[in-house]
């Protein structure tokens, strides 16, 4: 069951700038007039984790967003004493519990719609917090589906 | 009422019925709260002395109710009672079952609380998880053909919960009257193969607590039946003079009454004990007050944390187990973001320690690579009534409009068009 809001064009481009060509590190989605999922913020290829999760926040505490960053770490393969650089791609739902029941109910209905869009996606985060949405969290998240 | 006026403005309310066995929650969408919380028994009573018993309704037009039956709905009249009237649940195992009541009920709704004509406003209804095929499109078809509702949709409850609570995802805990589930709900879609219940709910600690106040011989004469009482000290006798009646209230009256009464000692006393029930460390915690319709008042201690181990150990249905048994029926995959996502809701679940011991018993059933997370609203409204606050947004977004089944639709497809549009 889903809330019937879109996906903007704008949404798909911007995540095959960052899936294709590496253009920039992350998207910040929010839903306009409860219609349509659109592009608010785009973080340039330097930009850290913490300004992600700066903007990701920007709304206030009663505000839900989607975020999509491409993350990088490093890999050790088990055996070996080489390491290889990872990365993947996760699209965050960002509903904090202080959030009003509506945002969350919009938001979270709305997911679905998000996802189908973006091909090929890693990983999905849902986040109340900061314990599910900090670098670390994220990091363990990604690491638990690797190969050891 | 003329109703030419609203066709033209063009916001119509949609309404949201949210049916349990405790209660039916019903209201406008877009409100926080349910405009009621209906009580989900019908008083019945068949009057013996009919005046004109020759009168034959048409053929065809036989109601399966003898139309000399009254109805009585609601709490104010529920709790008057009168000769004869009997009172019974139409709901069976989460879903509705006596469709004749349920009527009652919806006609009610409509004349009492809405006040308004059902055909202005689409209707949004939630099910149990296992609510079955013929059932759903049973009440579709109710929906369109008697009521003539210009729109209706029909969501899981626990999607609606899951949604409400900011999660597509989530293993979604319901503890209410007469069970407990543990419904896994992936991007807004229940998988229905892994919903696991028990009959541990609130009816449960009803049962138990009148089992032991009853042992204890303290008198659970329900407030409605009682004219006066007198202030006594702390497990004096107590003095009340009885309300008096010409005749006997019947056996569910009075089944039903205790019940209500000793479900407000179960949710004002009762306690979930944060590990599995330790004698002695009940015994130290504080006692509580409770001062029951006859103005009897006693102290209860360690009983408070004794009744309500049983939603939590029992082996196999205890809350932990099915929730992890519901866990572990669906695709390895997801578990992890199932356990990352609990979401607890139902009455039930407010019952003071719920959460806590729910935590407690799952995380020491959590796979060690995976993380727990149990979200539960802080509002007891929110938890209360959960999946109706789901509906009553999700009915309001602009987009959902779009969503639901029409009128239009009904007539070229069928109530088959309910298991298409929402699976
Ligand atoms: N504040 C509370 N504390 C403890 N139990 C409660 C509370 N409020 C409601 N309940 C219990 O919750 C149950 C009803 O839960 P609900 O989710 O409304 O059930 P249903 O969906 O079956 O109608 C009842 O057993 C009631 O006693």
């Amino acid at each position: 069951m889903a809330s019937g809001v879109t996906v903007s064009d704008i949404c798909k481009t911007t995540y095959e700038e960052i899936k294709k060509d590496k253009k920039h590190r992350y998207v910040i989605f929010f839903i306009k007039d409860e219609r349509q999922i659109d592009v608010e913020e785009i973080g340039s290829r330097d930009e850290e984790y913490d300004s992600f999760l700066q903007k990701l926040q920007a709304g206030g505490a009663g505000e839900c967003r989607y975020g999509l960053f491409d993350f990088e770490y490093m890999h050790q393969c088990q055996g070996t004493s080489e390491s290889s650089k990872k990365q993947k791609l996760f699209l965050m739902s960002w509903c904090p519990d202080t959030a009003k029941v509506k945002k969350k109910m919009l938001y979270s209905s709305s997911f679905d719609a998000l996802k189908k869009s973006l091909v090929g996606v890693q990983k999905y985060i849902q986040a109340t917090d900061l314990s599910e949405a900090s670098q670390e969290a994220v990091e363990e998240k990604l690491r638990s589906t690797d190969r050891q | 009422m003329s109703g030419g006026m609203l066709y033209g403005g063009d916001e119509i309310g949609a309404l949201v019925f949210d049916p349990g066995h405790h209660s039916l929650r019903v209201g406008y969408a877009q409100e926080d709260t349910p405009k009621a919380e209906i009580p989900a028994v019908v008083g019945v009573a068949s009057d013996d002395v009919k005046t004109e018993p020759e009168i034959k309704p048409e053929e065809n037009n036989v109601s399966s109710t003898p139309s000399s039956n009254k109805y009585y709905i609601d709490t104010t009249f529920l709790h008057l009672p009168k000769p004869n009237m009997e009172l019974h649940s139409y709901m069976k195992d989460g879903m509705i079952e006596n469709w004749d009541l349920f009527e009652q009920i919806l006609d009610y709704s409509y004349e009492k609380i809405i006040q308004s004509e059902s055909h202005f406003h689409p209707v949004l209804f939630s099910e149990s998880p296992w609510n079955q095929r013929q059932k759903r499109e049973k009440l579709t078809e109710l929906m369109f053909e008697k009521y003539k509702v210009p729109a209706f949709f029909l969501v899981k409850n626990a999607a609606l919960a899951a949604f409400a609570n900011g999660r597509a995802t989530a293993l979604v805990i319901d503890s209410g009257a007469t069970h407990t589930s543990a419904v896994p709900v992936l991007d807004g879609y229940v998988i229905t193969n892994a919903v696991v219940k028990s009959p541990l709910g609130g009816d449960l600690l009803v049962l138990r607590a009148r089992e032991m106040l009853e042992s204890i011989g303290v008198d659970l004469t329900p407030a409605a039946l009682i004219a006066s009482k007198e202030v006594i000290r702390e497990k004096e006798k107590p003095k009340f003079t009885k309300k008096k009646f010409n005749f006997q209230p019947t056996n569910s009256w009075m089944t039903y009454m205790v019940k209500r009464t000793v479900q407000d000692f179960q949710q004002t006393v009762l306690q979930v004990s944060e590990n599995p029930y330790d004698e002695k460390v009940a015994m130290n915690i504080p006692a509580v007050q409770y001062e029951f319709p006859t103005g009897y008042h006693q102290d209860f201690g360690p009983e408070r944390f004794k009744l309500a181990e049983g939603l939590f150990d029992h082996p196999m249905l205890g809350a932990g187990y099915i929730a992890s048994t519901s866990a572990g029926m669906c695709d390895v995959d997801i578990r992890p973001a199932l356990y990352s996502s609990v979401v607890l809701t139902g009455g039930n679940s407010l019952v003071q320690g719920f959460s806590d011991r729910l935590s407690r018993d799952l995380s020491s059933r959590t796979p060690g690579s995976m993380r727990l997370k149990m979200i539960a609203a802080n509002g007891t409204v929110e938890r209360r009534f959960g999946a109706w606050v789901g509906g009553s947004i999700l009915a309001s977004i602009g987009t959902f409009q779009q969503m639901w089944v029409s009128a239009q639709e009904y007539q070229e497809c069928g109530k088959a068009q309910i298991d298409r549009k929402c699976p």
